[in-house]
């Protein structure tokens, strides 16, 4: 500590001025905290950019229509060039496909309660969730047990004979 | 300063000096040399002299156990990295072949694996061992608060490390257990791709796994271990709930050789398992699969079966409410135990709410050993 920076009292010994000493407090809290800043700011938004990246979907064909009878329930999968952060991949997509007259529904297999895949059950009907029992009908409604909600509905057309759903990723 | 170690005094001054003494400073072995920087042995001396209070035995032997459970935890966990490649297209390949490809692959992978669900048993132990016994109390408060926060990084831990292998029963753990996230009211769908890097559990979501595992969670171990111990030291160990007749016992070599035998008995319950029953290694992770049933970790049941019964819409009850109630009834426990007595007859409520949070979670886990069918097809 250079001798300049201190005043002395009447016995020669070297005493801080408390105003300059505040002051260097001050000064030291305020770059600890700037470069803190400096870090800590981008390294938050570099972890929590999956919360800003903004999804695409397309139209992708998964089946001939004529594959679907009416009144018929069929498990399609299918697969999808997805972007899976720092590697393309080709994710494989499950969905249960049926057809009541003209209308053509596309039932998402994760049970609404904690994503569990629901399995069909054609003698019953019914899709039954294997871990905490959610029981859903064939149009996805909720029967029994805790799932929350009804099976989720996956956007979906017929056109040029092929069934398409829209998927986003 | 007049002392090196308490066995061999290392005499600074020249007066007085034995001509032993005398060439231990002019010409000091390497013991002395590195003794006069470090004053490691004074260190070392003054733990293994910390006076056990009479009554101290074999239940203060938990925390010692688990201290080593963590190294040896630390030291698989280590060696595992070295042959594991955290990306979608080589983790269960790089498991696969450590496991069965790499000598003692399947004992060091036993080893983490076993010794996961052990520290998870003996942090459970050590924790009620300091609650019946009311060692949370002033001035432990700090010791018992550091202590939970290490209780749930061991658990932090477990789910983490639960995904890295990428097989089917590792990714559709993740999927469930990650969703509880999304019940979270107004936060839990951006919860939830925090938590997973994005919508999905995928290539992001083992990145981040993998980097909370070996990186992030192990330096908050390593504080909070240090702090605890520190503070441990600093307060003593809290004898038996009724003072004892007796004198203090040094630590070393009594309470140490107990130390020793449960260390020898629960450390060889853990190889023994890495031996007899080596980690198995399910089908690689398959997004599309409806016919896979995902179970937890066997500690994870008890909160796994309160899931089952809660009406639809109130899963918020299972997943957030009862486990941060839980989790901030043990933060504050020092402070809403008012009493002045550590005898559990005098602070009967504490004791008895806490009994019947200890069947509950005791009884919700039975439930679901018993009734979750084993993961797989």
């Amino acid at each position: 500590m250079c001798a300049v920076d201190h005043s002395k009292n009447g016995e020669g010994q070297q005493v801080e001025q408390p105003e300059r000493r505040k002051l260097l407090a001050w000064a030291v809290g305020l770059i600890n905290g700037a470069l803190l800043l400096a870090v800590f700011g981008p390294v938050v938004g570099f972890v929590t950019s999956p919360l800003r990246q903004r999804r695409t979907g397309s139209w992708i064909p998964i089946a001939n229509a004529e594959e679907l009878p009416s009144g018929m329930m069929k498990e399609v999968t299918f697969t999808v060039r997805v972007q899976d952060g720092f590697m393309a991949a080709d994710r494989k997509y499950t969905l249960y496909l049926r057809r009541d007259a003209d209308e053509v529904i596309a039932l998402d297999p994760a049970c609404t309660h904690l994503g569990c895949r629901v399995r069909y059950q054609p003698d019953r009907n019914r899709f039954l969730c294997p871990c905490h029992g959610g029981v859903f009908d064939e149009a996805g409604k909720v029967v029994s047990g805790p799932p929350p909600k009804p099976l989720e509905r996956t956007p979906v057309k017929v056109e040029e004979g092929q069934i398409w759903v829209y998927r986003e990723a | 300063m007049k002392t090196l170690t308490p066995e061999r005094p290392v005499e600074t001054h020249s007066e007085n000096l034995t001509p032993e003494a005398e060439l231990r400073v002019s010409r000091p072995g390497l013991r002395d040399w590195l003794d006069l920087r470090l004053g490691w042995w004074g260190f070392v001396r003054k733990n293994l002299d910390e006076p056990m209070p009479p009554g101290v035995g074999w239940w203060q032997t938990l925390g010692n156990l688990l201290l080593t459970l963590l190294i040896f935890q630390f030291v698989t966990g280590v060696a595992l990295a070295m042959f594991y490649s955290p990306s979608p297209d080589h983790a269960h390949q790089s498991v696969k072949h450590l496991t069965e490809n790499v000598p003692f692959g399947s004992f060091v992978r036993g080893l983490h694996v076993w010794g996961s669900s052990a520290i998870v048993i003996v942090t459970v132990l050590h924790t009620l061992r300091v609650f019946f016994w009311g060692s949370y109390k002033k001035p432990r408060e700090l010791t018992w608060v550091a202590g939970v926060i290490i209780f749930n990084v061991v658990l932090a831990f477990s789910f983490t490390g639960y995904l890295l292998p990428w097989d089917q029963k590792a990714y559709w753990a993740t999927v469930v257990g990650t969703r509880i996230a999304a019940t979270v009211p107004f936060v839990g769908d951006a919860l939830l791709h925090l938590i997973r890097g994005g919508p999905e559990v995928g290539a992001l979501t083992l990145t981040r796994f993998y980097a909370i595992h070996i990186m992030l969670l192990p330096a908050a171990l390593v504080f909070l271990v240090a702090l605890h111990l520190y503070l441990v030291r600093r307060h003593h160990i809290a004898g038996p709930v009724m003072p004892q007749k007796g004198r203090p016992v040094a630590f070393y070599p009594t309470q140490l050789f107990k130390d020793a035998v449960v260390l020898l008995f629960g450390v060889g319950i853990v190889i023994t398992l890495a031996l007899a029953l080596p980690p198995g290694l399910e089908a690689i992770a398959d997004p599309t699969g409806t016919d896979f049933s995902p179970r937890p970790e066997w500690y994870f049941l008890g909160l796994y079966e309160l899931l089952k019964i809660m009406p639809p819409g109130w899963e918020v009850v299972a997943t957030v409410i009862v486990p941060g109630l839980v989790t901030v009834g043990m933060f504050l426990l020092p402070w809403l135990d008012r009493s002045e007595s550590r005898h559990p007859a005098r602070r009967q409520w504490v004791i008895v709410t806490g009994m019947l949070i200890i069947l509950m979670i005791g009884l919700m886990t039975l439930k679901g050993l018993l009734e979750t069918p084993p993961a797989g097809h």
